[in-house]
């Protein structure tokens, strides 16, 4: 259904947009202020070690031997190592333990977003001008304004405080070693995998409050973006003429208008994702949940730069992805996109 | 927009002597806004939150404020006649903290969109207007800041910039994350009025670029710019209480709402100690809200077509 001539095509546009990423992350980076080789050496560190530091990293190189050099780094995935918060452990180590729970985190928050919000937006258009319509509209507002961070603490006092049904905070109960099981990194596979009932209980039940924090707020910008889109497309001539023809409106807003009006609320979903990684940051910081978000804010408090050039580089590949697979999508709904 | 959308006869000069609010209410714009009830929620709440804030830049005393009152109030005290919405760690009454983190957000949010959007603007409008080399140049670069997730490129710029700076370093932050939004959005519009003859016109007369940038596409694209603003000003007021939540904008002391919740979450949470995250969350939401009310009203408003009912 698409031509592999069209990825391609995309694919190679990506190229420069990756560049200049890579080059903003770059010039980020040596415009902050801090000494990367007085970190690693420590405040008390003989000058003479500190040159030796300096010279190890190439600090002392010309500006655009470094920038090429880390070009080429930054196209394998080569970060370096840690500086301090996990010393002498490879970055690339490092972001593949703390990636999937992260992803974990957006998937579910992501699932419960498109899983609540299509219908929801579809429901809101169909019923237009409804007591439905406004508490959908009046409820996906609300869903955008309230930030994760205040949502999030009044969530687990109410839930772990007063009535105790679920856990503060964390990804699995401490009794529980996650590691000792981990095949895919995602707790609540990798506990299943184990075949360990009462891990995968402990594992969802930690899940519940973050993701439902992260995916209220994906629902709200979901129906939000499907309605409208939805209320557009049942006003084309091709839905009067379907109903025309005696088709129920039911079946004809189901079969003719759902697959037009996905389209846009795609590219919601699609952008809607990097909200959600930025979400994640703070998703995990109130729940204290170890993925890249608290790492990346935890390494640019301390100064580990090749880990903030990691994870902010991760970021924002995993985002030109996703980038990239909406585009793809609407080529299969949509096939004239493609020319 | 108010004169052009004018339907009546009057001629130019009637106009200009009419006063500002008849031309505003004349305009079909405004009235679709102000019968929109939502949209007026938007107003109120924004109103009454400038108050609050005018109220605490004005009367209240900040260094009162940030001081600690340990051994006069009560430490942690629950809400109460005498502290409305209790007292933090170190004995200080919330309500003032409270309200003249209304003052900050203000302040602070509307620095944050003016700045991102005089920089959209400008460079949308001339990306727009000199096609090829320049557009493709300006254009690739937004490109290359929205590739990344909005709220971790802010927290990798908030870097660049040294600490002393507090709220400031995340005001530039986040002017330099937004600024693309609004160089696209602008960009668009722009293209779309320089179709039309009155440039062409205009040019033909021998204006300079500058004036016909200011004075004849700028003005028509007005209408997706206000939007964009008062959109991005419910996102700007979320995000800058985001980065001091998570460490990177007021100094600590500060009446932030995002300070005051990050205090909430790491010291309150577990004790139970439900107003410290409570009150800052809902004035900082409730701001939110209004501005998000008050976009999507002007959004309805200038695309009429979304309020037609389905025949």
């Amino acid at each position: 259904m698409i031509s592999t001539r069209f990825v391609l095509k995309r694919l190679l546009l990506l190229v420069p947009v990756l560049v200049g990423v890579a080059s903003l992350v770059f010039s980020i980076l040596h415009l902050s202020p801090g000494d990367p080789a007085l970190t690693i050496a420590g405040e008390r560190a003989s000058e003479e070690f500190v040159r030796q530091v300096e010279e190890s990293l190439g600090l002392n190189d010309p500006i655009w031997v470094q920038y090429g050099r880390f070009l080429l780094d930054a196209a394998q995935f080569q970060f370096g190592e840690s500086f301090i918060i996990q010393r002498n452990t490879a970055v690339r180590e490092v972001l593949a333990n703390k990636l999937p729970v992260t992803l974990e985190l957006a998937i579910y928050g992501q699932l419960i977003g498109i899983s609540l919000g299509i219908p929801l937006g579809i429901l809101s258009a169909v019923k237009q001008d409804s007591i439905t319509d406004h508490l959908t509209r009046i409820g996906a507002l609300a869903g955008i304004s309230v930030p994760i961070f205040w949502s999030g603490p009044l969530l687990i006092l109410l839930f772990a405080q007063v009535l105790g049904w679920l856990p503060t905070s964390g990804r699995i109960s401490v009794l529980y070693n996650v590691e000792a099981i981990r095949v895919t990194g995602l707790v609540t596979v990798d506990t299943l995998i184990a075949g360990n009932w009462e891990m995968f209980v402990s594992a969802v039940r930690h899940m519940i409050l973050p993701a439902s924090v992260i995916g209220v707020y994906s629902m709200a910008l979901i129906s939000r973006m499907m309605r409208s889109s939805m209320l557009e497309v049942i006003r084309q001539d091709y839905m009067r003429t379907a109903r025309a023809k005696g088709q129920g409106s039911k079946i004809t807003v189901l079969k003719h208008g759902f697959r037009n009006a996905m389209i846009p609320v795609i590219t919601v979903i699609g952008i809607q994702f990097g909200g959600l990684l930025g979400g994640a940051v703070l998703t995990e910081t109130v729940f204290a949940i170890g993925g890249i978000g608290t790492l990346l804010v935890e390494a640019i408090k301390v100064g580990d730069y090749p880990i903030v050039q990691g994870t902010v580089l991760t970021f924002a590949f995993l985002f030109t992805l996703v980038n990239l697979g909406v585009d793809i999508t609407y080529s299969i709904l949509d096939p004239r996109i493609e020319q | 927009m108010s004169t052009e959308t004018t339907t009546t006869n009057e001629t130019a000069t009637d106009v200009d002597q009419r006063g500002l609010i008849d031309r505003l209410t004349a305009s079909p714009f405004v009235s679709r806004l102000l019968s929109n009830r939502l949209a007026l929620a938007g107003i109120a709440i924004i109103v009454a939150m400038v108050v609050i804030a005018l109220y605490a830049r004005l009367f209240l005393d900040l260094e009162v404020i940030t001081q600690s009152q340990l051994g006069t109030n009560p430490n942690r005290a629950a809400p109460s006649l005498d502290f409305p919405f209790g007292t933090d760690g170190q004995a200080r009454s919330l309500l003032p903290r409270v309200a003249y983190g209304a003052w900050y957000a203000m302040l602070f949010g509307t620095v944050t969109v003016a700045a991102s959007t005089v920089l959209g603007v400008g460079l949308g409008i001339v990306a727009a207007y000199y096609s090829d080399v320049t557009d493709n140049v300006i254009m690739r670069t937004m490109d290359v800041l929205l590739a990344f997730p909005s709220l971790l490129l802010a927290l990798a710029l908030v870097a660049i910039f040294p600490d002393d700076l507090g709220l400031w370093r995340a005001v530039a932050a986040l002017t330099l994350v937004y600024t693309p939004r609004f160089a696209r959005v602008v960009r668009g519009a722009a293209l779309t009025v320089l179709e039309n003859e009155y440039i062409d016109a205009t040019v033909a007369l021998g204006a300079a670029d500058p004036r016909v940038l200011v004075r004849h596409v700028l003005p028509n694209c007005l209408a997706p710019i206000t939007v964009q603003s008062t959109l991005n000003f419910g996102l700007a007021i979320i995000d800058l209480a985001a980065l001091s939540f998570l460490g990177f904008g007021a100094e600590a002391g500060t009446p932030s709402w995002g300070l005051m919740l990050s205090n909430g979450v790491s010291q309150g949470l577990l004790t139970g100690v439900w107003w410290w995250s409570f009150f800052p969350g809902f004035f900082l939401a409730l701001t939110v809200l209004g501005f998000n009310l008050l976009g999507d009203g002007m959004r309805d408003a200038l695309d009429p077509r979304m309020r037609e009912a389905v025949d």
